[in-house]
């Protein structure tokens, strides 16, 4: 999954995932097309979010692939930044709390193996700490 | 209808199964000497053939068997194209097949299609893994897991209506040899049965299965001295749009492959007598029928429950046992709901005949792609 998140350290800012932007057609894309998809032209490499809403969810239970642990969640996160839908994982520690409207945020970490079996680092969202306890982010 | 392009005159299949023991090849090449044997005709009539497979490369490193199938019915020389295009591998090749008849560049032309599932360390399908969505997780379950979910926030649906669409055709099964699970169940049983993404229960899911099927589509000239033909009335493929953001809770790409089928068809879906759609998890059917126009957005549950599609209800919808009974071996599966329809547009549908079926329609939908479908046919067949 090469260039489609930051990596870490994430001292700065949050992780976020990378995607494409057309400045002509003032469009978005994620993951990032070799053209924009509108005009043909260039797209220029840029972050398109890092919190966003659950659209959507469901947790598979069966035949985790790729060393994702079982169960596991993805869904579908409509990122603030940027309006886009985009399809991801969730964290494995909080599936009990999925929910369509879930406000999450994204986070880097390594979670199952890569298609020759290494561990690697993926893209998941996690609920966004409750509003009660600003202090902790 | 008079004016249809193209009839289909042969019907040939296998049943769906386990087949432990036979090939993929094996297995089409039955199906496609039946079909020839059905409508009458000789290997050296046929001008063309289009042959639908998904997973023989990736299983077993077979790759363009389609010549093999058809020389082994003693068909060689005459184009033969290898069609793969996800779960409507099949469908495709019968859209390829008219396509060709309609031109004129052909008067016989045969689609073929064959799966084989059963084999050991298959996963659950994806998209490939070279597609970020694989890499992430995404598999068919979960993709219609996210549907479901997302249809049931909008529209109220209950789990029991889902449900309900599993007892309808397991029902429907049980008048159906050719499928692989002919035994009822229940409402009870189908919310029981394990979860495998939520809300999709096993018995939402549709199994793997081994089968193949095959049809030999004619000119009308043909057709007529043939006999028992089945009009093509329309045969449309669409391609999704991937729209950002896209619509878990509807199928618009179904429903612009309907628009068309039904105006180049001249029917509405007011018109049909029989139905077989795409239910590969039971969220499936119940948007289809919505994406089809049977019902206003948001009442599929409801269709189903108030019993308007099952057998002896006013549009019967997959009296086969559809997907979720026959099994889903998933290159092959387009042609086999065709080949319920043309059964039943036959009268030759025995126990389950729904009376008087003269005009039929069949959906089928593949692959997933940014929350869209990849491909979705639908013919509309005709025997008035
Ligand atoms: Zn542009």
């Amino acid at each position: 999954m090469p260039g489609i998140f930051t990596l870490p350290p994430y001292d700065d800012e949050p992780p976020a995932l990378l995607g494409g932007f057309c400045p002509v057609c003032n469009a978005y894309y994620f993951p990032r097309p070799k053209y924009c998809r509108a005009c043909l032209g260039p797209l220029k490499e840029t972050r398109v979010g890092s919190e966003g809403s659950i659209y959507s969810f469901t947790i598979v239970r069966k035949k985790a692939p790729l060393g994702l642990p079982q169960p596991y969640g993805v869904g579908y996160v409509i990122l603030k930044e940027t309006g886009l839908f985009i399809f991801s994982l969730f964290d494995p520690a909080t599936l009990d709390k999925l929910r369509i409207g879930l406000p999450v945020r994204l986070a880097v970490n390594t979670l199952g193996v890569d298609i020759n079996g290494s561990p690697c680092l993926r893209p998941y969202f996690t609920p966004m700490p409750v509003m009660s306890d600003p202090g902790k982010i | 209808m008079a004016n249809a392009l193209a009839a289909i005159v042969g019907l040939g299949m296998i049943p769906c199964g386990k087949h432990l023991e036979r090939s993929v090849i094996d297995m089409a090449t039955e199906a496609v000497y039946l079909a020839i044997k059905d409508a009458g005709i000789k290997p050296g009539q046929v001008d063309a053939c289009f042959f639908g497979n998904v997973l023989a490369g990736r299983l077993f490193g077979a790759n363009t068997i389609g010549q093999n199938v058809f020389w082994e019915v003693g068909i060689n020389r005459v184009p033969v194209i290898n069609v793969e295009n996800a779960c409507t591998s099949g469908s495709t090749a019968l859209y390829l097949a008219y396509n060709m008849i309609a031109a004129g560049q052909a008067e016989v032309v045969l689609a073929a299609s064959s799966e084989k599932m059963y084999v050991k360390n298959a996963g659950l399908v994806d998209a490939g893994l070279d597609e970020l969505d694989t890499l992430l997780g995404l598999a068919a379950p979960a993709t219609f897991g996210m549907r479901a979910r997302r249809y049931m926030e909008e529209f109220g649906a209950t789990e029991k209506q889902l449900a309900l669409v599993a007892v309808k055709n397991r029902c429907h099964a049980q008048f159906n040899p050719l499928a692989q699970f002919r035994e009822p169940v229940t409402v009870e049983e189908v919310l029981a049965s394990p979860m495998v993404a939520d809300p999709l229960t096993r018995l939402q899911c549709c199994p793997i299965a081994d089968g193949a099927a095959a049809v030999v589509v004619c000119s009308p000239a043909l057709a007529k001295r043939l006999g028992r033909a089945v009009n093509i009335e329309a045969t449309v493929l669409a391609t999704g749009d991937y729209a950002n953001p896209p619509n878990l809770a509807g199928f618009d790409t179904v429903r612009r492959a309907a628009h068309l089928a039904y105006e180049k068809a001249g029917i509405g879906p007011g018109d049909l007598h029989v139905v077989e759609c795409h239910d590969a998890f039971t969220i499936t059917e119940i948007m289809d029928y919505e994406a089809l126009g049977f019902c206003p957005v948001g009442q599929g549950g409801k269709l189903v429950e108030e019993g308007h599609t099952k057998l002896g209800g006013r549009l019967p919808v997959n009296v086969s046992g559809g997907l979720l009974s026959r099994g889903h071996p998933v290159g092959a599966s387009g042609l086999l709901q065709a080949a319920e329809i043309i059964t039943q547009l036959r009268g030759e549908a025995g126990e389950r005949q729904v009376r008087g079926a003269k005009l039929g329609l069949v959906q089928n939908m593949g692959g997933d792609k940014d929350g869209d479908i990849r491909a979705c046919t639908i013919s509309i067949l005709s025997t008035w």
